[in-house]
């Protein structure tokens, strides 16, 4: 019965979550890319997006949508992100078993510690960056606030460009069978167990 | 050829406002109701169609007898022009060969960032909301001719010309203290005053706000060294750990079934 027990797989995402994953990521690269054009001048990127007026609305739209997918994602992560457990506390002090070729972590939930990290650094910083950017789009007349926004929604995307990467290394080639979860969203229950020891028993 | 600026001299000017007009009918900018204010000023401020104007100031002199002060005003064409900093526009406000700033409004996305980051209070807009302020005539100085202020000018209280040379001539004349010789990157509308420049209406030390600073020097290349060091790592930790090797020999399931539902 091994091979069937090997073919077994458990749902970590639903449809949902998946779709609204790849409207925020999708969202976010487009938001970067005229980000970048706008710190840095990039005429290239301007033209890409239809000049300066073309960019401004892809900017201000694609940010619409991203704030959207991130208050979406508070119903499915923030509950779990907030549960941190001794165990997620060891998890972090052995950098989640990345930092060797073969070190054993605690028991983690649906999402381990980092995951938890991770989300929670990307909702302060979504959220800075979401009403500093509002601000910035529907309010710029002449205010003292006017360059504290700058100032906040320039601070955040750096929290951005810092995380982003390696969640995206992280989830995909530095831990394999992860990247799948976000495109059908099942993991082999084996693979569940190594990973998300409590998740899995809860779910089996 | 260096760069270029504009000398003001209030104690030469008699506020007559010729350079106002001048500005107005060279820019083509429509006129507009003046107001009286108890003052001769008009209007209190740089507006989207006034891109000069003279503030009139009055003060009590040991004398006894009122000191009238006529400052011309305009942008200051900093040399380190904050609006430049912070526009996010590709070319939408650039700087001439002579140092003058200068705006493109086609490219202005009305933002008005700009506006918030001038110590001096300078970006002004125009019913599009695009950015409309003083270029220095750069479609005169760029064929050798003057501003249309300083051409008007009937008494030298407005003077354009090179730089260095506008500075030495002050000094020359007595002005101890040239305003704006090295403030913000040395301003190109330079002030020959006579006494503190509090007097004429102006900051004593007009600087960019710290804010800004902070923005520039930290924030502005933390977006692509964070971004360039985040990846570094990630491609460190591959080369030296290597992604996780717990996986079961055959991973990938034969049939997807289902164990249990998660809502």
């Amino acid at each position: 019965m091994a091979d069937q027990k090997n073919a077994r797989v458990i749902r970590k995402a639903n449809a949902f979550e998946i779709l609204n994953h790849w409207v925020m990521a999708i969202s976010f690269f487009t938001l970067s890319a005229t980000g970048f054009a706008y710190l840095f001048h990039i005429a290239g990127v301007v033209s890409f997006f239809g000049g300066p007026m073309g960019m401004k609305t892809v900017h201000n739209y694609a940010g619409l949508v991203f704030a959207a997918s991130l208050i979406l994602t508070i119903f499915s992560y923030l509950i779990e992100a907030l549960s941190f457990s001794g165990d997620d506390m060891k998890w972090l002090m052995k950098g989640g078993g990345y930092l060797s070729r073969n070190a054993a972590v605690p028991p983690q939930g649906k999402l381990n510690a980092g995951q938890k990290l991770v989300y929670l650094m990307v909702l302060a910083a979504g959220a800075a960056i979401a009403v500093s950017g509002l601000y910035l789009w529907l309010a710029p007349e002449v205010k003292s606030r006017t360059l504290s926004m700058h100032f906040l929604h320039n601070a955040a995307f750096d929290v951005y460009l810092m995380i982003v990467p390696f969640h995206i290394y992280l989830a995909s080639i530095a831990s394999p069978g992860s990247l799948r979860i976000m495109i059908n969203g099942t993991v082999p229950l084996e693979w569940a167990r190594k990973r998300h020891a409590k998740w899995a028993a809860r779910m089996t | 050829m260096g760069r270029k600026s504009l000398l003001v001299s209030p104690e030469l000017c008699i506020g007559c406002r010729g350079c106002q007009t001048a500005c107005k009918e060279w820019n083509q900018l429509p006129g507009s109701k003046t107001e009286n204010r108890g003052s001769f000023e008009n209007p209190p401020e740089l507006t989207a169609t006034t891109f000069n104007r003279v503030r009139y100031v009055e003060v009590a002199s040991s004398s006894g007898d009122p000191r009238w002060l006529f400052v011309s005003q305009r942008c200051m064409h900093c040399g380190d022009a904050a609006c430049m900093n912070i526009c996010p526009s590709t070319g939408a406000i650039n700087r001439t060969a002579d140092g003058a700033i200068t705006v493109d409004k086609t490219k202005c996305i009305e933002c008005k960032l700009c506006a918030s980051a001038c110590p001096f209070g300078t970006p002004k807009f125009d019913a599009q909301n695009k950015l409309s302020k003083c270029g220095m005539c750069a479609d005169r100085t760029a064929s050798g001719l003057p501003p249309a202020c300083a051409k008007t000018c009937p008494t030298g209280a407005l003077r354009y010309g090179e730089r260095e040379e506008l500075i030495a001539l002050a000094k020359k004349a007595g002005y101890a203290k040239i305003y704006g010789e090295n403030d913000l990157g040395g301003l190109g509308t330079l002030y020959a005053f006579r006494d503190e420049p509090k007097l004429y209406g102006m900051d004593e030390k007009p600087a960019m706000p710290e804010s800004l600073i902070f923005w520039q020097n930290v924030l502005k290349p933390l977006s692509y060294l964070g971004l360039g060091g985040a990846l570094a790592l990630s491609l460190v930790h591959l080369v030296a750990v290597g992604p996780k090797k717990d996986e079961p020999k055959n991973d990938e399931p034969k049939k997807d079934e289902e164990v249990n539902k998660n809502g």
